[in-house]
């Protein structure tokens, strides 16, 4: 058996697959394809689809495909989109790898388009310059957050005890921890979450302090008293049943669904302002947003408006020019701004900022003013974190693990978080 | 070919015509097979350019540093060297992936066997059984599975509310340190489905004249396991070790989704693919992630061609 294709019907199926591809690219002349990726859950891709349609009906000719992923997708599938020279136009990117990828050459610098393409006049300036490194303007922010504690009102009312204001302390936070795990009211329900592997919630601490997590050049800024008292005062909440056990805190995979306040076995957990909204719909219960508490009544100066996530533009896109045109759309549009709402942050530019105050819900009510509300408690922005950041933060949480499970001490869990963290600084 | 048979043998070289005789021939066995290569063709163009192409370019990062944006470089053994001198989480994720494999690999082969030896006694609607005790095989490497054994092992979960009828508070198994390696160990056992099937079609070769035999000579159900069903069996369960243990050290799945990609608490759950794709995707060392691939290719490698050198010691074949 053989398969013969004549030489003639070769030619002519040939000529057939060319021409119609022809017709492709002849129609792809005719409109600018803009390829956009972000991270998040569906709620956010509906409004950003929506935001893309309304940008298309005002730009004939522009056609936007988006895509999205969860959060732990996503970096991979950015990276390996960049590495393959088929980085998306738009990317979403986060105050952690912007750094890493803007020196990698990765993204294209915007404030050439500034201010006639792209318009960020009633930015709040310290934000603008959270998207610049190295004095270009790879990001715009596409909204504020800070971290947050999460409170269930509903539990802390049932077991009598009062919620935590402005001025509370941690020391006095670990008591009403401890009163509610005592009070008992829900099975299987503590106080506080165990904070003492996160990230957002050692940097707070350390920035009361008068420290950090890194310098603007990218090497440790704290050192082993700091860390050490850090995972001495959780251990203190831990034996005194203030927070949550060592292998309950395991549970969480550093996502909403799996937080312990979501979980029902804690009263007070840690997250961002934005998410507020997502936890809210999680719980049956009345939930609240407060500050992280002070290390003493006059100790300040711990959280930050951070930009929870920017819009970048690729170096490789074809069309640039067009990409930043939608971002500004998507950052100064008001019929963009009500559809987005303050579900990625709240809106940076003052005018949109506006527009949404006046059409937020109760919910959206509540993130606005925890963000606007801080007062002394917020400081500067941090510099953005070195590369190895990431494995700084998995560090921090698995000595927090190995002193929560009582296989390393407080003070040598210290000792080693400063030892690792310098490692891992130094390999880049 | 027939031209150059025409040809005076004196006319040209020696190589030249034997390399004629040569091209001819292969030209002969090209019409012939050229249809086979044909329909071989999707699986080639799959298996050079998916399979050996980058396996091959994955061997050339394994000696550079490449952080998937900028273009390698070069840095010869350095990553080989790191791995083997100065990285403490190499050391504890192999220890991890070797109680896995050590553990899960003996269990579920010895489950699936008495699975497959209660299921050949001529039941009636054997394909159903089968097809049910087959079905966790098919569910197993799934993300849906993976969180249903978070529900099963958590502190309010189903094994801790059956524990406290009787009065034990267990932890959190799946978020414990100590056992959250057992728990993963558990969930690879549940899928014992195709190893089953395989060891349920070995038992059907057996012929049956032989435990007649025996049972005339007086040989307990016991003994009739022990001299004709194990060792006849033997090739199957050497087929059977040989797949489970090599798929044992690839898993990935189910530590990835339990530990939310971190492999705790304490690295308890660090699978060595694991590690390998944290450095790859989360601290985009894709040279050092590769050196690590080749060394699981190599480890892989080794307890394989261990098992075929053994295996004639015990491995009994009919012929």
């Amino acid at each position: 058996m053989s398969l013969r294709v004549s030489r003639r019907n070769f030619v002519a199926g040939g000529a057939t697959l060319l021409s119609l591809s022809a017709l492709g690219t002849s129609a792809l002349a005719q409109e600018t394809r803009l390829r956009l990726l972000w991270w998040g859950s569906q709620p956010r891709a509906d409004r950003t689809n929506k935001v893309s349609q309304l940008y298309q009906t005002k730009n004939a000719g522009t056609s936007i495909t988006g895509e999205f992923l969860g959060w732990g997708d996503y970096w991979p599938r950015l990276a390996t989109q960049v590495a393959g020279r088929n980085a998306p136009d738009i990317i979403q990117m986060d105050y952690r790898y912007i750094v890493q990828y803007a020196r990698r050459g990765a993204l294209a610098p915007l404030e050439s388009y500034m201010p006639a393409k792209l318009n960020l006049d009633d930015f709040d300036k310290a934000q603008v310059e959270g998207g610049s490194v190295d004095g270009h303007l790879y990001g715009v922010s596409l909204g504020a957050n800070s971290a947050a504690t999460v409170l269930n009102t509903t539990a802390f009312k049932e077991a009598g005890v009062d919620l935590p204001t402005q001025a509370t302390t941690w020391e006095e936070f670990g008591r009403m921890g401890a009163e509610i795990t005592k009070a008992g009211k829900r099975k299987g329900m503590f106080g506080i979450a165990d904070g003492s592997g996160g990230e957002p919630l050692f940097e707070n601490w350390l920035r009361q302090r008068g420290k950090g997590l890194y310098t603007a050049d990218g090497k440790i800024a704290f050192d082993v008293d700091d860390a050490s008292e850090w995972y001495d005062m959780w251990a203190k909440f831990r034996e005194a049943g203030a927070c949550v056990p060592a292998d309950v805190q395991a549970l969480d995979k550093n996502d909403i669904e799996t937080n312990t306040v979501s979980l029902g076995k804690s009263a007070a957990g840690f997250a961002h302002s934005n998410q507020f909204v997502a936890y809210q719909a999680m719980s049956k219960d009345k939930l609240a947003l407060t500050n992280y508490m002070r290390i003493k009544a006059d100790s300040k100066g711990g959280h930050y408006r951070k930009p929870s996530m920017f819009f970048s533009v690729s170096a490789q896109s074809k069309s640039v020019e067009q990409a930043v045109d939608y971002v500004n759309f998507f950052v100064k549009n008001p019929e963009a701004a009500v559809l987005l709402d303050v579900e990625r942050g709240i809106p940076e530019s003052a005018a949109m900022r506006e527009v949404v105050a006046a059409k937020l819900d109760e919910n959206g009510k509540v993130a606005l003013a925890y963000v606007s509300g801080l007062g002394d408690l917020a400081g500067k922005l941090p510099p953005p974190p070195p590369a190895g950041a990431g494995e700084g933060e998995l560090m921090l949480r698995n000595i927090a693990e190995q002193v929560g499970f009582g296989q390393l001490s407080p003070a040598d869990g210290g000792k080693q978080l400063v030892t690792e963290i310098t490692q891992i600084l130094a390999r880049g | 070919m027939s031209n150059a048979m025409r040809t005076p043998a004196g006319a040209i070289s020696v190589e030249s015509y034997q390399g004629a005789v040569a091209e001819g021939r292969f030209r002969r066995l090209w019409n012939a097979n050229a249809p086979g290569y044909l329909f071989l063709l999707p699986w080639l163009i799959g298996f050079f350019g998916l399979t050996l192409g980058p396996a091959l370019i994955s061997l050339y990062l394994s000696f550079t540093d490449f952080d998937m944006i900028q273009s390698p470089r070069w840095v010869g053994a350095a990553n080989y060297v790191r791995i083997a001198t100065a990285d403490p989480k190499f050391s504890a994720a192999m220890h991890v992936t070797l109680t896995y494999v050590v553990l899960s690999v003996p269990f579920k082969l010895t489950f699936a066997l008495l699975v497959a030896m209660a299921l050949n006694r001529g039941l009636r609607g054997l394909p159903i059984y089968r097809a049910i005790f087959y079905l966790p095989s098919l569910l197993g490497g799934s993300v849906a599975i993976a969180v249903l054994w978070r529900q099963l092992f958590a502190s309010d979960g189903l094994i801790n509310a059956a524990l406290a009828q009787i009065g034990i508070e267990g932890p959190s198994w799946i978020s414990h340190p100590n056992y959250s390696i057992y728990t993963l160990v558990a969930l690879s056992v549940w899928q014992f489905g195709s190893p089953m099937i395989i060891f349920l079609a070995g038992l059907r070769q057996i012929p049956q004249d032989m435990y007649e035999a025996a049972s005339l000579d007086g040989a307990s159900k016991f003994r009739q396991f022990y001299k004709i069903t194990l060792p006849l069996l033997t090739p199957v369960i050497f087929f059977n070790a040989v797949v489970q243990t090599i798929d044992a050290f690839k898993a990935f799945t189910p530590a990835f989704i339990i530990s939310g990609g971190t492999g705790g608490p304490i690295n308890s759950t660090l699978f060595y693919t694991l590690y390998l794709y944290q450095e790859a995707f989360g601290n985009f060392r894709m040279g050092y992630a590769s050196a690590l691939a080749w060394i699981l290719v190599v480890i892989i490698a080794i307890f394989t061609a261990f098992s075929f050198l053994t295996s004639r010691y015990w491995v009994h074949y009919d012929d």
